[in-house]
């Protein structure tokens, strides 16, 4: 007798729908997370808090990671202990849900078999996924219900097939969403009004916007934000058939010679080691977690890891390529009247363009290429990092009176917009995780090596989007535009590393996101993905789980 | 930001990825050569064998340079204004605080004071403004010494716009002074990050 149906190691976008969806149908569910379990009444609007101390990620000097970049030539490798460069995003009940913008995407049916529309890049593993785009429509649409999306279904010349309208009406909009929807009329660009996954009208427990303005990397205080803790696991916890285990960290899965996973080992927040058994596995960690997870538990029918066989867990690991600019409105440029709403913190940006998801430009390349989009957001108005950029002037370190007017003039004369760029981090050789050899975490299991090469043609792609971004806030009348791409990845936004697929000699987990070794694992986080799509993440990871949840439920 | 930046490291000056390495480096060649007295090799003018200004009370200097770094004004908050010293006080106390950047706030005050006595030959509290002023640009002028000058003015900056519960920003004074407007709920006492650890 095994002590629950479905044991899941993870509490974020991947663990989440599994847990509501099987305890609402009946199942005992275990929800082992490594992070506390913060509630609503403990998120505030302090910047120390959220972003310049370590409460919702790790120490560093506890557990890090081992980064690979390429610097002359040679992959250097530095522990984030040393290099102060965090690839934790979130390790708390609900995860780095908590602590998303929110701005919500879908794949677009493209994205479903990009080898077979765009055909190969030399030195990138680009393949077609197993399911299509209609295949993971009614996921999507049942995160819009369930997790929370407002929105409006507008006519758009790149709109995904959807049915029916959203569950909640848009959320509040900033005025300069109507600058950037005239700006783009004029260049005959097509805006597009972006969900979100946060609830502009309560519902249940949880209550609405209450649009402070301090969203994306803090925590929701109102619930309207669709971490998977306020949107999914507190209910799945009221239907009394689910458990949430917080500050338990998994250290291994055991598994025996006929390739089942036996038990999870995991230790608690006093040290203490347990053993729990269930009928079914899920590991949904964030694609590094994950892999590493399952690297790390051999068994006797798995010396390189659990599903590793093949050697594949680990491999084709996804960032999102692209980069990001900005442009500045001076506060003297606006007219009187619109000053007040320009300055206003709470409202949502929630505009974004796709016109270029595909490009057909005859200048960039006779074949068409899978693009991507340009988000419009404004900063986090954190303060304190913001005043910590200002103090070098070029090279040298600026104090004193100088000091202070820069100050004055950065943060009272005019307001950033900025905008992101989303594109394929296409798969390759160079971006794969590993345990590192040496460093270990403070339960003496060996780090995650993550090495983060990118493709050149990420940045290539990521600049033609970046040039369009510019040409949006220059037809606004912003000043000193700027951007950049890079193939530096933002550790946020992770994927890929255990892809699914039909052929077990390339891939780790099946179509249904089953290990192909293991009958009884699942991986339902963002590791399935063999290949990006040109969006965040969130919104395909809380589908495919919600999907995977259905499988398992059906057994 | 939806896309969170890289590399962000907090004494970072340039926006190339690999920087943050070069920072690194400065730091630790600067706490092996004041754990081992070599640090004149860094700072020439440094006489670490002054006994005397090692055993001094390094707040009085810290205080002094953050006046310098972050002076106040009339109508407008200096360091004293938003009490920078009790701040960085509480910053130093706080456990989750790496020792190595406990040791490097703390033992850069003596080495301040090791240069001001072997070119003044008065401690840094007694020099007037200008000379202050030329030490810091002195010091500024080394990789290590910018790096404390950059680290104490960061700890000023949060002095300037954390949320008062931390003791700095008084009376609101920064957030006032640069028309920031804070999110609501703000943190109580009971739920500052020194607290949510605890959870």
């Amino acid at each position: 007798m095994n002590d629950f149906d479905i044991c899941i190691i993870g509490s974020g976008a991947g663990g989440g729908p599994v847990a509501l969806t099987l305890a609402e149908a009946g199942y005992s569910v275990l929800v082992l997370e490594k992070g506390p379990w913060f509630r609503e009444q403990d998120f505030y609007k302090d910047e120390l808090a959220c972003c310049r101390r370590s409460v919702y990620t790790p120490d560093l000097r506890d557990e890090q990671h081992v980064i690979e970049d390429l610097e002359d030539g040679q992959w250097q490798a530095t522990p984030t202990s040393e290099s102060g460069w965090d690839f934790w995003n979130g390790n708390c009940v609900g995860g780095s849900s908590n602590f998303m913008s929110g701005f919500f995407h879908r794949l677009k049916p493209v994205d479903f078999h990009q080898l077979s529309e765009f055909g190969p890049i030399d030195g990138a593993n680009r393949v077609d996924w197993p399911i299509s785009y209609n295949d993971l429509a009614p996921y999507y649409d049942r995160v819009e219900h369930e997790v929370g999306v407002s929105g409006k279904f507008e006519a758009h010349k790149n709109i995904e097939p959807r049915s029916g309208d959203f569950p909640y009406p848009p959320t509040r909009e900033h005025i300069v969403s109507s600058w950037i929807d005239r700006a783009c009329d004029k260049l005959d660009y097509h805006s597009l009004r972006v969900p979100r996954a946060i609830l502009s009208e309560p519902e249940g427990k949880r209550r609405s916007c209450e649009y402070s303005g301090y969203c994306g990397s803090y925590g929701c205080s109102s619930g309207a934000k669709g971490s998977s803790r306020a949107a999914l696991l507190d209910r799945a916890v009221a239907t009394g058939n689910c458990e949430i285990r917080p500050h338990s960290k998994v250290i291994r899965l055991r598994s025996d010679s006929r390739k089942k996973v036996t038990a999870v080992e995991y230790i608690d927040g006093k040290n203490k080691t347990h053993r729990v058994q269930a009928n079914t596995y899920v590991v949904a960690c964030q694609a590094i977690e994950t892999a590493r997870l399952l690297l790390y538990s051999t068994g006797p029918a798995f010396p390189d890891g659990l599903a590793n066989n093949n050697g594949q867990v680990g491999k084709n690991l996804l960032f999102s390529a692209g980069g990001s600019g900005s442009g500045d409105f001076e506060f003297d440029s606006i007219r009187p009247d619109q000053l007040s709403p320009f300055r206003q913190l709470g409202p949502f940006v929630n505009r974004a363009l796709d016109d270029w998801y595909t490009i057909n430009d005859k200048k960039l390349s006779a074949a068409p290429l899978k693009g991507g989009i340009v988000e419009f957001l404004f900063s986090h108005p954190n303060p304190t990092s913001r005043a910590n950029s200002l103090k070098w002037d070029d090279d040298k370190l600026l104090w004193g009176k100088p000091l202070k007017r820069k100050l004055e003039s950065w943060f009272t004369t005019d307001r950033t917009l900025r905008f992101e760029v989303f594109n394929d981090w296409l798969p390759t050789d160079n971006c794969f995780v590993s345990l590192d050899p040496r460093v270990k975490d403070r339960w003496q299991t060996p780090v995650a090596k993550v090495r983060i090469g990118y493709h050149p043609h990420d940045l290539k792609i990521g600049r033609y989007l970046a040039d369009r971004g510019e040409q949006v806030l220059q037809q606004m009348g912003a000043v000193r535009i700027d951007s950049s791409v890079s193939g530096a990845p933002p550790a946020n936004l992770v994927a890929g590393g255990c892809r699914f697929g039909n052929d077990p000699k390339t891939s780790v987990l099946d179509k249904d996101c089953r290990a192909h070794e293991v009958e009884n694992l699942f991986v339902t986080d963002g590791s399935f993905m063999p290949t990006g799509g040109s969006v965040p993440y969130t919104w395909t990871i809380y589908a495919n789980a919600f999907r995977v949840a259905d499988i398992i439920k059906g057994g | 930001m939806n896309r969170k930046p890289a590399p962000p490291n907090r004494h970072r000056k340039k926006q190339s990825l690999f920087h943050w390495r070069e920072q690194l480096l400065s730091r630790r060649r600067f706490l092996l050569a004041a754990a081992g007295g070599g640090l004149a090799c860094l700072f020439p003018l440094a006489s670490m064998a002054d006994k005397q200004a090692m055993q001094q009370d390094p707040w009085p200097v810290i205080d002094a340079v953050q006046q310098q770094l972050f002076p106040g004004e009339p109508g407008i908050p200096g360091a004293r204004e938003i009490n920078a010293l009790g701040y960085l006080q509480f910053v130093v106390n706080d456990k989750t605080l790496p020792q190595e950047d406990r040791d490097f706030i703390l033992q850069g005050t003596t080495w301040l004071q090791g240069m001001s006595t072997k070119k003044y030959r008065r401690g840094f509290t007694q020099l007037n403004n200008n000379e202050r002023e030329q030490l810091l640009r002195l010091i500024a002028g080394s990789e290590a010494g910018e790096n404390w000058l950059s680290t104490l003015l960061l700890y000023i900056f949060e002095a300037l716009l954390s949320d008062p519960v931390y003791g700095g920003n008084t009376g609101e004074a920064g957030w006032q002074w640069l028309a920031h407007t804070p999110g609501f709920p703000r943190p109580p006492a009971d739920k500052t990050f020194v607290q949510l650890l605890k959870i």
